[in-house]
């Protein structure tokens, strides 16, 4: 019904939109998702050609090219087939008449009905977007946030219009009226085509079928609207959604890292990307099928970074670890949680080369491992559990983050010793002299730990294996260890094996739980599942005697199994 | 293991006595020549003189001065035991820290040569192969090193297999490290005080076996020796030369394996926690 070609908006020189291609069958919702200034509204008000940029390209509804139609074609469309709901309300109502006036009015002014037909049915849809009868005569200042929103709906569809665009349309509202609208609007559909223009990933999921992620003016990912917000697989759609405050993630919420910089060349997302290759900066990705989906993407999308098949280590006739399976995405973090002696140590020793596997075989981005050289350990670094053991004591803090420089023979010695004051300072540790030369002994366990960091890091690695890093510290540094790698993470895009036994620990840090006892990986699901729906009674019993405070009496699932 | 070898041999009475007479020998060696007046080679008519104000401790058989050749003996005594000290500790190194590292079959392999090492009496061997090929010192040398680094080479390798599992040597490995940048870097400079004793010791026994071998005559008889001085003395012995020709020297020899003695005792108390004072207390 509404068929966008190859849209591109533009005010003076700046593009707004571009390449637009995107269609919109009767009785289906779309939704649009992005930041702010990606050009979502800009998108909303171009259909309605309400926009003063300038639009080329197609924008075919019912058949006719908008684009092409004079402004009194254009007239007679708006508000009658196509009706849109503003973001911000004060501007749109008129001061000076009452609320049902205004949802009559253009019932009357496209001739469709009398003024008493008119007020019914405008009434009648008041009341359906809950407006209180009294309220109906009322002016428009004197109205709640709210009741004007419900305003704005009743007016957009006064004329059963076939297209509606809902540009933020529940954003500034609390939650209960949000949820009492996204209730009502989704009640209201039938043939109706609706395009819901929205940061807001709660509306978009509850009113959408499909979703568009909308970046830099451009689409980058499009798919089933539950799919999408599920399984994200451009970087950026994860992005957003790990930052966005709801009830189904437990992982603590990640910004991304940047801003929304134009005109970029290449992909526009590149340079917040985290899996950025030669290609993305001088290429412009276009929307290609993959898996479901449409996604702009060179990469295809979040690429798995690590790939464990089938990976088996014993010692004599001990199966330390047994025919494990795992998958770690680009920028992903997987906890691998269980018991001292499930093999998880022994796990991440195999998967980083210091034993060698019994069977199986380990991926990394998309290559096979087969000597763990010098080019691996680029890539992969790994964080042990106890950081007095793992820096020589023979090191002062400096020589020891310079080591595995040294070892790779990165640049001179120069930029050797900066690049390594560096990244002293981004595990914020302070980077004077003094502290340098500072040997283990004459640390605290938080920073000896955060030292090791910072080697590991100053490879620059895609994947950081941490092995129980906190398992040495009390509480409160702990937390900040934490935070620090969830911060690398975002800054970096550092994919992550974090390796505890406290199932509390893990569900605060990763995407992913994989649940490991007796050498075998029992259960492997995003985190908000094992947490809030364990299949396995093992998980359960974990998740029973995590740490807790005991506020109230938790009708723990865990808790009747043991 | 935070020791400071140096310190502890300092502050301990044997230590400090060790190294007072080490270095008091080592001076005399190295001041030979000013001190010595004759040369230790020279010889002369004026055979088994008595001390006097010519000779100190009189002329031998020969007509050498008895004491330039106590100096200059020193030297070969010094010369032999740190050479061989060196060497034979290079060897224990390399053996001991390869088949720490490299394991399996090769190590297997290494450590029943020093298990057949060990077990064959090292002086005998050491007798025999010196009587048949007379050696020069440099042969000398390299024959004790060969055959004096097994022992080391054990404990080297011992102490390598553990610390090879600490977690700097695995976190080095993790940024791409060899083999041999983990021996340099990480694991020699935290076996050095265990490298240490094994040094004194190997020299101990160097110094003792060349002056043993150049008593027996096996040695090269151009050398000026402890052993040698002996050798030759004691065919006098009926004379009263012993007094100044043969105890100078062995008293010498006692001298200077009695200083390195108390040093590797010293050395062996600081490590091992159990012969350590405070641990006593």
């Amino acid at each position: 019904m509404l068929e966008i070609r190859n849209l591109r908006v533009s005010y003076g020189h700046d593009t707004i939109l571009d390449g637009i291609d995107l269609e919109l069958s009767s009785g289906e919702t779309l939704a649009i998702i992005g930041e702010s200034g990606t050009g979502k509204t800009t998108l909303g008000m171009s259909i309605m050609r309400l926009t003063e940029g300038k639009i080329r390209g197609n924008i075919n509804f019912d058949g006719k090219d908008l684009l092409t139609l004079s402004e009194e074609e254009m007239r007679r469309i708006r508000w009658n087939r196509m009706a849109m709901v503003f973001q911000n309300v004060n501007n749109v109502l008129n001061p000076v008449h009452s609320v049902l006036e205004q949802v009559a009015e253009p019932m009357i002014e496209h001739g469709l009905k009398s003024k008493s037909e008119a007020h019914e049915r405008a009434s009648e849809l008041l009341e359906r977007f809950g407006l209180s009868q009294d309220r109906f005569s009322a002016y428009p200042h004197q109205l709640s946030g709210g009741e004007q929103q419900r305003v704005l709906l009743a007016m957009a569809l006064a004329n059963d219009p076939e297209l509606l665009i809902l540009d933020e349309p529940l954003s500034s509202l609390d939650v209960a009226t949000k949820s009492e609208l996204v209730n009502l609007l989704r009640m209201s559909n039938g043939r109706r085509a609706r395009l819901v223009v929205t940061h807001d990933l709660d509306t978009a999921s509850k009113l959408a079928d499909r979703l568009a992620v909308l970046y830099g003016g451009r689409i980058v990912e499009i798919g089933n609207a539950q799919d999408v917000l599920q399984y994200p697989r451009h970087p950026y759609t994860r992005a957003l959604i790990r930052a966005y405050p709801n009830m189904t993630m437990v992982k603590d919420l990640q910004g991304i890292k940047g801003r929304m910089t134009r005109p970029v060349n290449g992909c526009p997302f590149h340079p917040r990307c985290t899996q950025v290759i030669d290609i993305c900066r001088s290429k412009l990705p276009q929307l290609a099928w993959s898996h479901g989906r449409e996604i702009a993407c060179h990469r295809g999308g979040i690429i798995t970074l690590l790939s464990v098949e089938n990976v088996s280590k014993s010692f004599g006739r001990i199966n330390a670890v047994d025919s494990v399976t795992l998958r770690i995405k680009a920028g992903e973090t997987l906890a691998l949680v269980g018991q001292s002696g499930s093999g998880k140590t022994t796990l991440a020793k195999t998967i980083i080369g210091l034993y060698l596997p019994s069977g199986g075989t380990v991926y990394f981005d998309g290559v096979k491992v087969v000597t763990h050289g010098k080019d691996f350990y680029r890539k992969v670094q790994m964080i042990f559990q106890n950081p007095g053991e793992s820096l020589s004591h023979r090191l002062s803090v400096l020589e020891s983050v310079m080591e595995p420089l040294e070892i790779q023979g990165v640049g001179t010695k120069e930029e050797r010793i900066t690049k390594a004051i560096k990244t002293v300072g981004e595990v914020e540790l302070p980077q004077t002299e003094d502290f340098l030369q500072k040997y283990p002994h004459q640390l605290s366990g938080g920073e000896m730990q955060r030292v090791a960091i910072a080697r590991a890091l100053v490879l620059d690695p895609a994947l950081l294996i941490a092995d129980e890093p906190t398992a040495f510290l009390d509480a409160s540094v702990e937390a900040k260890i934490l935070k620090l790698l969830l911060n690398l993470q975002e800054e970096r895009g550092l994919s992550m094996l974090y390796i505890t036994h406290n199932i509390a620990v893990a569900r605060k840090v990763s995407d992913r739980i994989a649940v490991m006892l007796d050498g075998r990986i029992i259960e492997d699901a995003p985190s908000s599942e094992i947490v809030v729906a364990p299949k396995q009674t093992y998980t359960r019993r974990l998740l029973a005697s995590a740490p807790s405070l005991h506020w109230f009496e938790a009708d723990n699932a865990g808790q009747d199994s043991i | 293991m935070h020791i400071d070898l140096k310190k502890e041999i300092r502050e301990s009475s044997p230590g400090k006595a060790g190294m007072a007479i080490l270095l008091l020998v080592i001076v005399l060696a190295i001041l030979a020549p000013v001190i010595g007046r004759y040369d230790p080679i020279q010889q002369s008519t004026t055979t088994l003189l008595p001390p006097s104000q010519c000779h100190w401790l009189g002329t031998n058989h020969v007509g050498q001065d008895i004491w330039s050749q106590l100096l200059y003996g020193a030297r070969t005594s010094l010369f032999v035991g740190f050479s061989v000290g060196i060497l034979g500790l290079l060897f224990s190194i390399l053996f001991g820290i390869s088949s720490a590292l490299i394991g399996g079959l090769y190590d297997r392999v290494m450590m029943r040569i020093v298990d057949a090492l060990i077990a064959i009496p090292m002086v005998i061997v050491v007798i025999l192969v010196a009587a048949y090929i007379k050696p020069s010192l440099f042969i000398l040398i390299f024959l004790l090193s060969v055959l004096s680094w097994q022992g080391g080479a054990r404990v080297i390798r011992a102490q390598a297999l553990s610390l090879k599992e600490r977690g700097h040597v695995n976190a080095s490995r993790t940024f791409g490290a060899s083999q041999f940048y983990i021996a340099w870097h990480h694991i020699i400079p935290d076996l050095a005080p265990i490298l240490l004793v094994e040094f004194i010791y190997g020299v101990r026994r160097a110094v003792f076996m060349e002056a043993g071998l150049a008593f027996l005559g096996i040695g090269d008889p151009m050398v000026v020796s402890w052993g040698t001085m002996m050798h030759d003395a004691l065919r006098f012995s009926y004379l009263d030369v012993w007094r100044w020709w043969l105890v100078p020297a062995g008293v010498a020899l006692s001298l200077t394996i009695i200083g390195l003695a108390f040093i590797s005792h010293a050395a062996e108390s600081a490590l091992d926690p159990r012969l350590r004072d405070e641990a006593v207390a």
